[in-house]
């Protein structure tokens, strides 16, 4: 590869990344919409309170989109997702407040969450296993740890820790926005500019000299972290540990990647797109319950916009065709 | 075509046989058994053995569908949903004038095969992700399924479901006998027909599938069309078997499905495999919890065992599928 020079790259920069808001105008104005609407419903939301509110229940969601993307985005998928989330929820409830204390409770929680991700990787990437189905088997180990672990919900969370995540501060937004920072540093590492290469197109990106499965391996360990960052996070917002509090995550990091514009084939999307795709799931949740559907409605209608939203591209190509 | 079938499929030899993933499935079942039967009395008696067959019979119907949909390329996320739909809607569905309960039936089998087909045109022409689709017509199959059933036991009772459930033609419990019809049905329909060659083409190659006239739309939609049937043929076994129906009684069904197919030998990317292996791969998913029951361990563990052993069980079919 050429290293192009400082100047070239100053008028390059902000051209490639405009390029790559292409395809999420729509989200991105649907996104605006739903929130102008969320504010309407709640006016509460334009304080410094109701934006803690609302992140912190985006926050997750937030935090397992991105660790679906960045596997999507290398041509793998999870279906540990949410078990992943209860561990880290499990390890945060038995160990904050346990000998190792709040900050060797977190390490622990990363750790986790670092190690099984590496392992699930190096699974599927060294010994060329499908991802779908080695995840899939790894969700019932993991949720089986989690099970031993903490048999029924659970164990305790500093109240301080609640209180500084969960509060009324908008903490949370300020973690994600440094999260969204790192993802930024991450992409302008060897192995980060790699993730893409690796996902698109691997054989010819191993020809070329890109370290394929390290790439691959990280991303899985960097998938996992988030997911038990964002278990640590679901614990501190319930106060305790439950060994299936995860489970819903798995399907909806995959509707929010895809809602983002994350292709399955890899090399595909952006993380933008994944977290405006998140924002745009938790926004929906959140306004249909303050129209006071029912959950059963909300099942229905979740559905149907999944769908709705994804096909969205395809049918407008047809009234071009047509 | 004019080819005859015998040069579209490789022919008959034993050596093909005795290599082939199914038959090493089948070899996995059979050390399983033994060893079993040996160290714990009691496994290897007729009656147990009997009901692991029936057992395995419900997961071997619902991998009728998914093995068919994961062959041409696809998955199906939904199969637990279309289970529990069709256990539900069973006794829903029942109408006066309908002594034999078969009408019921029909109905809901015919529905499930619209699910499926619903399923097939989302990602046929709207070009979703199978994934996606299916995902999302579970939730709102959830959603509807809570809707016209809440939280309560349907009970059923209709003659046909009581046989289904309890009758043993010539020794042999009805859900195994209705299993070997459907294994049959669909081993003609995947290895004899040209739609079953179409479906491989499908998987292995899509773009070169449609080049080659195949309509790979039509195919498609057929493939989750029969894959909403066979599930929902599964749910009317299950309500037999169980009595009662109720929210959630499919659920299991998905990963357990999706594990015999690729326990089987059947690539998860589609083109390859056969449901000759998942036939095999449901007995030994459902050996590998009887046998986890039999230990009995606590639920983390029972589910940490289920999940390492799937791992392994890929293990021996993951190298091989490398090699190729």
């Amino acid at each position: 590869m050429s290293t192009p020079s400082a100047v070239a790259q100053r008028s390059l920069y902000w051209p490639v990344q405009w390029s790559r808001n292409r395809g999420l105008f729509g989200l991105f104005v649907v996104v605006v919409g739903f929130l102008l609407l969320y504010a309407y419903l709640f006016p509460g939301f334009l304080s410094v309170s109701g934006v803690a509110k609302f992140t912190q229940s985006w926050f997750p969601l937030a935090l397992v989109a991105m660790a679906q993307a960045i596997l999507m985005l290398t041509g793998g998928i999870s279906l540990a997702i949410g078990p992943l989330v209860s561990l880290g929820a499990v390890v945060a409830a038995t160990t904050m407040t346990g000998p190792p204390g709040a900050l060797g409770g977190i390490a622990a929680v990363a750790l986790t969450g670092l190690g099984i991700g590496a392992v699930s990787g190096v699974i599927v990437v060294r010994l060329r296993l499908p991802a779908i189905v080695v995840t899939l088997a790894a969700a019932f180990i993991i949720g089986g740890v989690a099970l031993l672990i903490l048999p029924r919900p659970g164990g305790a969370i500093p109240l301080w820790f609640s209180e500084l995540l969960a509060g009324n501060m908008p903490v949370a937004l300020g973690v994600l926005v440094v999260i969204a920072l790192l993802w930024k540093v991450y992409l302008a590492t060897p192995l980060g500019l790699s993730l893409y290469a690796a996902g698109e197109n691997p054989v010819g990106a191993y020809r070329s000299g890109v370290p394929v499965d390290a790439a691959r391996i990280v991303a899985y360990a960097i998938s996992g972290l988030l997911c038990t960052l964002a278990g640590l996070f679901v614990a501190a917002q319930t106060g305790s540990g439950d060994p299936v509090i995860g489970n819903a995550f798995t399907l909806n990091s995959i509707a929010a990647a895809v809602l983002g514009g994350v292709g399955f084939l890899g090399g595909r999307g952006t993380m933008r797109g994944a977290l405006a795709g998140s924002l745009l799931l938790s926004l929906m949740i959140s306004v249909m319950f303050f129209l006071g559907f029912s959950p059963v409605a909300q099942y229905v209608a979740q559905g149907l916009i999944i769908i709705g939203a994804v096909a969205l591209p395809e049918i407008r190509r047809w009234r071009t065709v047509v | 075509m004019s080819t005859p079938a015998t040069e579209r499929f490789p022919g008959f030899r034993i050596m093909n046989v005795l290599r082939s993933r199914a038959f090493l499935t089948v070899a996995i079942v059979a050390a399983v058994w033994v060893i079993a039967g040996l160290l714990k009395p009691g496994f290897g008696a007729y009656g147990h053995l009997r009901y692991l067959l029936e057992l395995a019979a419900v997961i071997g119907i619902v991998a009728i569908g998914q093995t068919l949909v994961v062959i041409a390329g696809g998955i199906d996320l939904s199969v637990g949903a279309i289970v529990t739909v069709s256990a539900v809607g069973v006794p829903l569905a029942s109408f006066a004038g309908d002594t034999s309960g078969i009408g019921a039936i029909a109905i809901v089998l015919a529905a499930a095969t619209g699910i499926g087909f619903l399923n097939g045109l989302g990602v046929a022409f709207l070009r979703v992700h199978p994934m996606i689709m299916t995902l999302a017509m579970a939730t709102f199959l959830q959603g509807v399924l809570i809707l016209i059933a809440g939280g309560t036991a349907i009970s059923a009772g209709s003659p046909v479901l009581s046989w289904l459930g309890n009758a043993r033609p010539i020794g042999i419990p009805a859900g195994v006998v209705l299993w070997i019809f459907a294994a049959a049905a669909a081993l003609l329909l995947m290895h004899t027909t040209p739609f079953g060659a179409r479906v491989y083409a499908l998987g292995a190659n899509p773009l070169a599938a449609a080049l080659s006239g195949i309509n790979t739309r039509a195919t498609t939609i057929a493939v989750y069309a029969i894959c909403g049937f066979f599930a929902g043929l599964a749910g009317v076994l299950v309500l037999g078997m169980n009595g009662q129906g109720y929210v959630g009684i499919g659920d299991p069904y998905l990963l357990a499905s999706i594990a015999a197919v690729v326990l089987g030998g059947t690539s998860i990317l589609g083109g390859s495999g056969t449901y000759a292996g998942t036939i095999p791969g449901a007995v030994l998913l459902v050996t590998i919890t009887a046998l986890i029951t039999v230990v009995n361990a606590s639920p983390g563990w029972r589910s940490i065992l289920f999940g390492s052993l799937i791992l392994v069980l890929l293990l021996f079919s993951g190298r091989e599928a490398a090699r190729r």
